[in-house]
C-alpha cells in the first residue's frame, strides 16, 4: 500500500502555517520583480473572491482593501518558509516510514507495506498521517491506494482522506478531471517550466477535441488505437488513468537540519513582538522534533536586520553607511545542558539572550536552527541527593548571569599553574558527570576545617615600611575607605616565601603587572598577622611584593 | 457586649468547617540537621538546619570562611548541589578545593560592582548587596540545592543592616518546606528572628611556628603582651591556624532550647593552615 501526502495551494499554505491567523482569510501569493509582480498562488477563498493566478499586483490590490475583513490578504512569496515547510513534511513522512519518495515540494509519496500491525487498518493509517502533518501546522489531503501514481491522483483530486481498495482504482479514480492526470504527467516530463506547461496543454487540447475529459473516457479508449495516435505518452496516460500502474520510489533521506524561517511583513524594533514570533516558530520547531523522537541540544538564532534610517541620533551620513553595512545579520546560539524540546524553556532564554545583547535595529526576518540530539531518557534515582531541575535551573543561571553579568556565574575549574587565582570558570550542570581523576574527599577529612584565603580581586596596592628586611608597618593607598581595616602595624610576620613563574613566555620580556594573567611574575610573599580596629585584634593577611616593580600589595586575608 | 473569649470559641467552632487548621498550634516537629563539616561545633549546635536560615558571624580571621568551606566540603561530599552567592567575589578555589569541596558541585556567583554605582565605596557595597538578594532569591526559587551560602564576610555590618528584614522573612518563608540549608556568613547577625540558629566565631589566639599560641587581644590593650617581640622570629616560622571560640547567641531548634541549660556556653576548635 502507497499513500501520499498532497498540500493544495502549497505557497499559501507555508505563509498561513507560519500565521495560523490567515486561514479564515483569502490569500493571495505575489512574485516577481516590479513592475511583473503578479499572483503565483491563491487559496480555494481567493479564489472565490474571483482572483486568479497571473493577475498583476495592482489587479489584486482591488480585492485587498484593508478595511473590509472578507477582502483577500497579498503577501509575498518566501521560498525559504516554504523549504521550512517541506521541510516538515518530510519530518512527518519520515516518523511513519523511512521509505519516502520527494516527489515535489507540495507531495510525498509512503510506501507503507509492513506498517499495518504498527499504526492499524488502512484508514486509520490514512487519519493518522493526515493528523500528523496537521500538528506542523499544514493542511494535507492524504490518500492511501495499491499504487503510487493513484494514491497520487486520489491526492490531487479528492480532498480530505481518501482510502481506495485494491482493485477499486479505476472505478474510484473515474469522476477525476483529466486536468489532475496531466498535473502528475507534467511532474514526470522533468525539463523546463515552460516546455512541461506547453506539453501539457498540448495534451489537454487533443483530448478535449476528442471528447476525453475524465479518467473513466481515457480508460475506456482502445489501447492500441490510442497507442497509434498518441504514441507511448497516451499508452502511459491511459494506464495511469486506469490506476494500473507500478513503479518503484525514488527514495529520499530525512532531513538533517531543523531550520525554521519567517520573513516579517514589517519589521519588528520591540522585543515584545518578537517573542511571539520566536514562541511560533519554536513551536514550529518542537513539532518537527518530536515527529522525529529528537530533541534539541543547541539553538542557533539568526536575525536579518532592516537597514537604518538616518534618526536623530545619525550625526553623519557616514554614520549611516557603515552602519548599514555592517550590521545586517545578527546571531546568538543557545547552548543547553541537555537535550530538551520545551518551548517555554527556549523562549525564556532567547528572551533573557536578547534582552542582554539587543540586536539594535529593527528585525526583517527571523531564522531558528536546532541542532538535534536524542532526548534525555535517564531518570535518578529514587534516593539519589536534590538537585535542580535542568530546565528551569538554566532558565535561573541566565536570570543571574543578567544580574552579575556574563561569566559570573558557574563553577571554577582549577588551571593546571601556580599563579595566584588561576582557574575558569565554566558552565554549572545539575548533574555533574563522575570524573574517574577527582579526588573526592573522604569522609575522614570532612571534620578538619582548615584556614582558608579570602582573595582581594583585585589586590590593594600597599605602603609599607620596612625595617631590617622586614614589613612593620602598612598603610592600603587607593579606596581606603572601602578597606578601612588594611593599615596598622605589622604584629607577626612569616616570610619571605619566593614565587615566580611564566617567565619563559613570549610576555616575559614585559613589566610585571598585577592583574594581567599573560604577565610573568615574580614576587616574594610574606604572612603577616596586623594590629587594627579598637578592640585590639589582630587579622592574618597575605602580602607580596613585586619584584619587578618593587611595589606591595595585599592578595588575600586568612579566615 | 460578648467578651473576647466568647468571640474566640465562636470562630473555633465555625472555622474548622472551612479552614481545618485555624487557630490551632502546630507542633513543629524538630528540623533535619546537617554537619557543619566541624565536629566541635556540631556537638555545640546539633548541626545546620535543613529549612532554616543559619548565620555564621564573626570579625575577618575568625574561621568564618573556613568554617564556610567545610561545610560546603560536607555538603558535596553528600552529591547535593551546592550554591554560593560571593557579595565580595573573595572566594579561592584553590584553597576550597584543597579542603575538599567538589567544585563541580558547587555553583558559584560572583557579585561585583554595578557601573553605575561606581560612585560610592558605600554605594558600591549596596549595588552588591541588591545582587546578592537578586541572586538568593532566584536561587531560593529554582529550588533543588542542597545548601545555598550568602557570602557577606566583607561587607561592612552598617551595610548588612540596611537589608530590610522582609528580604530575610522570604528567604526563610522560600527554605521552610525544603531540604536546602541557607546559610549567611557575615561580620555580625542581621538576620534578626528569621534565623533558627545564629553562631558567633571569635579567634582566640594565633598559632604560628614554634611558639606559643598568641592573642591580639592583649596587644592592643597596651599591657602584657602575648605577641612576640616583633618580628624577631625566625624565618622558618610558618602560620599554623588559629584557635577559634565558637558561641550560639541564637537556636530556635526545639532539642536545642531543651538541652539549653547543659549546653557549654561555647566550645573551641582549631583551624589549621593547609601546608
Amino acid at each position: 500500500m502507497f499513500a501520499c501526502i498532497y498540500i493544495s495551494d502549497f505557497a499559501v499554505e507555508a505563509i498561513v502555517r507560519d500565521e495560523p491567523l490567515l486561514r479564515a482569510r483569502a490569500v493571495a501569493v505575489l512574485e516577481g520583480k516590479p513592475p511583473m509582480v503578479c499572483v503565483v498562488a491563491l487559496n480555494e477563498k481567493a479564489r472565490r473572491l474571483g482572483m486568479e493566478i497571473g493577475m498583476t499586483k495592482l489587479q489584486a490590490a482591488v480585492f485587498a482593501t484593508p478595511e473590509e475583513n472578507s477582502s483577500a490578504i497579498l503577501r509575498q512569496r518566501s521560498p525559504e518558509t516554504e523549504e521550512s515547510a517541506h521541510s516538515a513534511l518530510l519530518d512527518i513522512a519520515h516518523s511513519f516510514t523511512p521509505r519516502v519518495e520527494d516527489t515535489a515540494a507540495d507531495m510525498l509519496l509512503l510506501d507503507l507495506a509492513g506498517l499495518e500491525r504498527l499504526h492499524g487498518a488502512h484508514a486509520k493509517m490514512a487519519r493518522k498521517l493526515a493528523s500528523r502533518v496537521s500538528v506542523v501546522g499544514l493542511k494535507a489531503n492524504v490518500a492511501l491506494a495499491a499504487n503510487p501514481d493513484a494514491a497520487m491522483h486520489a491526492a490531487r483530486g479528492f480532498r480530505g482522506v481518501t482510502v481506495i481498495p485494491k482493485g477499486k482504482e479505476a472505478q474510484r479514480l473515474g469522476v477525476l478531471p483529466l486536468a489532475v492526470l496531466l498535473g502528475t504527467f507534467e511532474l514526470s516530463l522533468g525539463n523546463s517550466d515552460a516546455d512541461r506547461k506547453k506539453a501539457r496543454e498540448q495534451m489537454l487540447d487533443t483530448l478535449e477535441r476528442w471528447g476525453v475529459r475524465d479518467f473513466r473516457t481515457l480508460a475506456l479508449l482502445p489501447d492500441d488505437a490510442l497507442a497509434s495516435r498518441l504514441g507511448e505518452v497516451g499508452a502511459h496516460l491511459q494506464r495511469l488513468a486506469r490506476g494500473a500502474g507500478m513503479r518503484t520510489l525514488a527514495l529520499c533521506e530525512s532531513p538533517s537540519r531543523f531550520e525554521e524561517v519567517m520573513e516579517l511583513e514589517s519589521s519588528v524594533a520591540t522585543l515584545e513582538p518578537l517573542s511571539f514570533i520566536l514562541n511560533r516558530l519554536l513551536e514550529q520547531l518542537r513539532a518537527r522534533l518530536e515527529a522525529r523522537a529528537l530533541a534539541a541540544r543547541e539553538l542557533h538564532l539568526r536575525l536579518q536586520l532592516e537597514r537604518r534610517v538616518a534618526d536623530e541620533e545619525t550625526e553623519t551620513a557616514q554614520d549611516l553607511i557603515s552602519d548599514s553595512h555592517n550590521v545586517r545579520q545578527f546571531e546568538r546560539t543557545l547552548r543547553l545542558p541537555v537535550a530538551m524540546r520545551d518551548v517555554k524553556v527556549f523562549l525564556k532564554l532567547m528572551q533573557l539572550e536578547l534582552a542582554a545583547h539587543p540586536p539594535g535595529d529593527p528585525v526583517a526576518k527571523v531564522s531558528i536552527t536546532a541542532e538535534p540530539a536524542p532526548p534525555r531518557l535517564a531518570q535518578r534515582g529514587l534516593f539519589m541527593p536534590i538537585s535542580p531541575e535542568t530546565e528551569k535551573l538554566e532558565i535561573t543561571l541566565a536570570r543571574i548571569s543578567g544580574v552579575v553579568g556574563e561569566r559570573r556565574v558557574g563553577i571554577a575549574r582549577l588551571l593546571d599553574s601556580h599563579r595566584r587565582d588561576s582557574f575558569r570558570m565554566d558552565r554549572f550542570m545539575a548533574a555533574p558527570e563522575e570524573s574517574k581523576q577527582r579526588k573526592h574527599p573522604t569522609a575522614s577529612d570532612i571534620g578538619k576545617p582548615a584556614l582558608v584565603l579570602r582573595l582581594f580581586r583585585p589586590v590593594w596596592q600597599l605602603q609599607v615600611e620596612v625595617s631590617q628586611g622586614r614589613p612593620v608597618n602598612l598603610t592600603a593607598v587607593v579606596l581606603p575607605s572601602v578597606r578601612s581595616e588594611l593599615r596598622g602595624r605589622i604584629v607577626w610576620s612569616a616570610g619571605p616565601w619566593c614565587s615566580s613563574g611564566d617567565w619563559w613566555t613570549e610576555n616575559a620580556n614585559r613589566e610585571s603587572a598585577a592583574n594581567n594573567p599573560a604577565c610573568p611574575w615574580n614576587r616574594e610573599e610574606w604572612d603577616v598577622a596586623l594590629a587594627n580596629g579598637n578592640d585590639g585584634g589582630v587579622a592574618l593577611y597575605r602580602i607580596y611584593r613585586d619584584l619587578a616593580s618593587g611595589r606591595w600589595f595585599a592578595d588575600a586575608s586568612y579566615d | 457586649m460578648p467578651s473576647v473569649a466568647t468571640l474566640r470559641a465562636r470562630l473555633e467552632s465555625s472555622l474548622p468547617e472551612r479552614l481545618s487548621s485555624t487557630l490551632f498550634m502546630r507542633e513543629r516537629a524538630a528540623p533535619l540537621t546537617v554537619s557543619s563539616g566541624v565536629a566541635a561545633l556540631d556537638a555545640l549546635t546539633g548541626g545546620l538546619p535543613r529549612g532554616a536560615l543559619t548565620e555564621i558571624a564573626g570579625p575577618a580571621s575568625s574561621g568564618r570562611t573556613g568554617v564556610m568551606v567545610a561545610t560546603l566540603a560536607g555538603a558535596t561530599h553528600r552529591q547535593e548541589m551546592c550554591a554560593l552567592v560571593d557579595a565580595s567575589d573573595s572566594f579561592d578555589p584553590a584553597s576550597a578545593a584543597t579542603i575538599g569541596v567538589d567544585l563541580d558541585r558547587l555553583l558559584w556567583v560572583r557579585c561585583n560592582d554595578m557601573p553605575r554605582r561606581k560612585s560610592s565605596a558605600l554605594s558600591a557595597k549596596l549595588g552588591r548587596l541588591e545582587q546578592v538578594l537578586k541572586v538568593t532569591d532566584l536561587l531560593l526559587q529554582a529550588g533543588g540545592f542542597g545548601m545555598v551560602v550568602l557570602d557577606l564576610g566583607d561587607i561592612p555590618p552598617e551595610c548588612a543592616r540596611r537589608v530590610p528584614l522582609t528580604s530575610w522573612f522570604r528567604f526563610r518563608r522560600a527554605v521552610e518546606l525544603t531540604a536546602t540549608v541557607l546559610l549567611l556568613v557575615e561580620q555580625e547577625p542581621c538576620a534578626k528572628t528569621c534565623a533558627s540558629l545564629v553562631v558567633q566565631l571569635e579567634r582566640e589566639a594565633v598559632c604560628a611556628g614554634d611558639l606559643a599560641p598568641f592573642n591580639g587581644r592583649l596587644v592592643m590593650a597596651g599591657g602584657e603582651s602575648s605577641f612576640p617581640q616583633n618580628n624577631a622570629m625566625s624565618h622558618a616560622a610558618l602560620l599554623r591556624g588559629i584557635q577559634v571560640r565558637a558561641e550560639v547567641v541564637r537556636s530556635s531548634t526545639p532539642g536545642w532550647m531543651q538541652r539549653k541549660p547543659v549546653q557549654p556556653a561555647g566550645v573551641d576548635f582549631k583551624l589549621r593552615a593547609s601546608w
